[in-house]
């Protein structure tokens, strides 16, 4: 199926019908058989629309006219579902696989991943995941605090500092607070002396968590 | 040598099923791994790295066994491994670059340098430890970072999930990793999972003296490695359901089960309960299929043993004179037990410390009521779950040790589901 699939990447399926066909192709080419009698053993129109409803397939991205426009990322999503109920994995379990995956997962779910050799991919993993780690810092930096304009916001991560040899300096410590609430502290921040920047401080820690509060209470009346 | 296969098992506690009616059957799978090639040379190459916590809370008598225990893992490799040794606080430091177990007095003389001080930074200093055994990457052999610490990981990437997943990717490009948390104050949430997801094993060491003692075991274990990479598969036969598996194995991404290594000398013991139909005396029927995918230690690709297991229907009263075996009975009580111990988990992360208590009574209560039915011979097998079971209870009430409580109960859970030895 990888050879067929690595075609695939870029086609666009008009409808569900069209997506239902290729899937069906694809299973059949694996010779990919559903012993259990309640499962349809190729995906007809019907299965698709129901899989779509419960969640099991994403929504079509886009539409033309009132076709919805499938694409790669469904057409594994069909893949993995029919090959996971082959194996005889209840629905709740297929959906915990499938749900929310994304197209290089779920190739490496059906098998069709490429897998390079083993000593590089080892390593490069490592390096990928000091990488990430200093380019995006996974305990991000806080958002520098206005108290005059508090809305909340997503928290942004602030570019690393690096030096001369690209090694970031410097490192964050978590305080907590109390249980769910927790302070970040980098190494190179130095606290205010002065009384006053203190109070400052402490007020606008207030007004962090009321505000987070009344959103709280503002969702729960909806 | 040729590579042999593991043996499957399919027990029942009887030989057959109680004839025209429905029934529940649960069926006790033993795999029990090839055993090791013979000569000790023959043993797997070990890529080893050592990641050793030496922040300020290490201080004292945990630094000094660690310490120890380190050079005793030095002392019991051969020349033809590979060690390093990593050891952080906030900052982290290469102290043995990935080098053959040769020069042991060398090594050893640096590990006895490594003193306490600083905060922890867990996660960076796992993943040096990785770069030195990828770096030096040895097919066929057994490349693991052994991760030591006594705290949580309080600097850098510090989110559990993350971690997890990054040592599972790791693991899938042959780089395993096994865990060791010492005293109360690691995090069992973090240490358990990472072991379990990146194919290596998690260890609780209470009390620092016991530190050599757990080295010995995952050394052995390693050097007993046959197969890595082990998953489960059951399909159940038409008309048969397979309502549990007692386990409560993680699934791997294509929907297996996800199975400890095999190594030489340590059957698994995995119990899937059934729904099997009724059927007339004197019948057959095809129950389940089983599929065991495995790498063994001295391949590179995958195998597949595939079997079958089939029953025989009997009349009640033949089926009642057949002999007993009370080792499924046992498997599902003590699994069972496991359930209870994760249970009381939630119970005291829930505040509800009574709660917590009385699940542990209560499977304390049902082993004994198990034991009454069992043979004299497996008597203290149960005797000993219950007096865990009672000092588990019990330490729940001293609310000073909460967390040494929940990491007995999280570790107990943990070996008695992968089936490790007993400490």
């Amino acid at each position: 199926m990888k050879g067929a699939l690595e075609k695939l990447q870029q086609r666009k399926y008009v409808g569900v019908a069209e997506l239902a066909d290729m899937a069906a192709r694809l299973l059949a080419e694996a010779r990919l058989v559903q012993e259990r009698g309640t499962v349809s053993e190729v995906p007809d129109e019907r299965t698709v629309r129901y899989y779509l409803t419960e969640g099991l397939l994403s929504p079509a991205e886009e539409k033309q006219g009132t076709a919805s426009v499938f694409g790669y990322l469904q057409l594994l999503q069909l893949l993995a579902v029919k090959n996971l109920q082959a194996q005889h994995l209840p629905i709740r379990k297929i959906r915990e696989l499938v749900e929310g995956r994304s197209e290089r997962e779920l190739e490496r779910l059906l098998g069709v991943d490429a897998k390079p050799a083993n000593k590089h991919a080892a390593l490069s993993y490592l390096e990928s995941l000091l990488t990430q780690a200093r380019v995006a810092p996974p305990t991000p930096p806080p958002p520098k605090f206005s108290p005059s304009a508090a809305q909340s916001r997503a928290v942004q991560s602030a570019a690393p500092q690096t030096t001369a040899q690209g090694r970031v300096t410097g490192t964050w410590e978590r305080i907590e607070l109390e249980p769910g609430l927790e302070l970040h502290i980098h190494s190179a921040y130095r606290p205010p002396a002065e009384a006053k920047r203190l109070r400052r401080l402490a007020a606008a820690v207030v007004h962090v968590v009321t505000t987070y509060s009344h959103k709280l209470t503002g969702k729960r009346g909806r | 040598m040729a590579s042999s296969t593991p043996k499957i098992e399919f027990i029942t506690e009887r030989a057959k099923l109680v004839a025209d009616r429905e029934q529940t059957l649960d069926v006790l799978i033993r795999i029990t791994p090839p055993d090791a090639p013979q000569a000790t040379n023959a043993r797997p190459q070990l890529n080893l790295s050592l990641v050793l916590d030496r922040s300020g809370s290490m201080q004292g008598e945990k630094m000094v066994r660690a310490r120890e225990a380190a050079q005793y893992c030095v002392e019991q490799l051969l020349p033809t491994d590979r060690i390093s040794a990593v050891i952080f606080d906030d900052q982290i430091e290469l102290l043995i670059p990935s080098q053959p177990a040769a020069r042991k007095d060398e090594l050893k003389s640096r590990l006895a340098e490594v003193f306490a001080r600083g905060t922890t930074a867990l996660h960076e200093a796992w993943v040096r430890g990785g770069m030195q055994v990828s770096e030096h990457f040895i097919e066929r052999a057994i490349n693991r970072v052994l991760l030591i610490t006594d705290g949580l990981a309080n600097v850098g990437e510090t989110n559990p999930d993350r971690i997890v997943d990054g040592a599972r990717g790791l693991a899938e490009r042959g780089v395993s990793t096994s865990t060791i948390g010492i005293g109360a104050d690691f995090n069992e949430d973090l240490l358990m999972p990472m072991a379990q997801a990146a194919g290596g094993n998690a260890w609780h060491v209470e009390r620092p003296e016991d530190m050599q003692r757990i080295f010995a075991v995952e050394l052995e274990g390693l050097i007993a490695q046959v197969a890595h990479t082990v998953s489960l598969g059951l399909v159940p036969s038409d008309g048969v359901k397979l309502s549990d598996l007692l386990n409560d194995f993680e699934l791997t991404e294509t929907g297996r089960y996800q199975l400890p290594n095999l190594q030489a000398g340590a059957p698994l013991e995995v119990v899937a309960r059934l729904r099997v139909p009724t059927q007339a005396a004197g019948t057959r029927r095809h129950v389940l299929d089983l599929k065991l995918g495995y790498t063994p230690q001295e391949l590179r690709a995958a195998e597949v043993l595939k079997q079958s297991f089939e029953i025989e229907y009997e009349r009640e009263a033949v089926v009642n004179q057949l002999p007993c075996n009370d080792e499924v009975p046992r498997a599902v009580q003590f699994l069972m037990n496991a359930r209870a111990r994760r249970e009381a988990i939630r119970q005291m992360d829930a505040g509800n410390y009574a709660q917590a208590q009385s699940v542990l009574v209560g499977a304390s209560r049902a082993t004994m009521t198990a034991a009454q039915c069992a043979p004299a011979a497996s008597a203290p097998l149960y005797a000993e779950e219950r007096a865990q079971l009672d000092e588990l209870e019990s330490s729940l009430r001293d609310r000073a040790q909460d967390k040494m409580s929940r990491k007995r109960l999280a570790y107990q859970d943990y070996s008695r589901r992968h089936g490790k030895e007993r400490k």
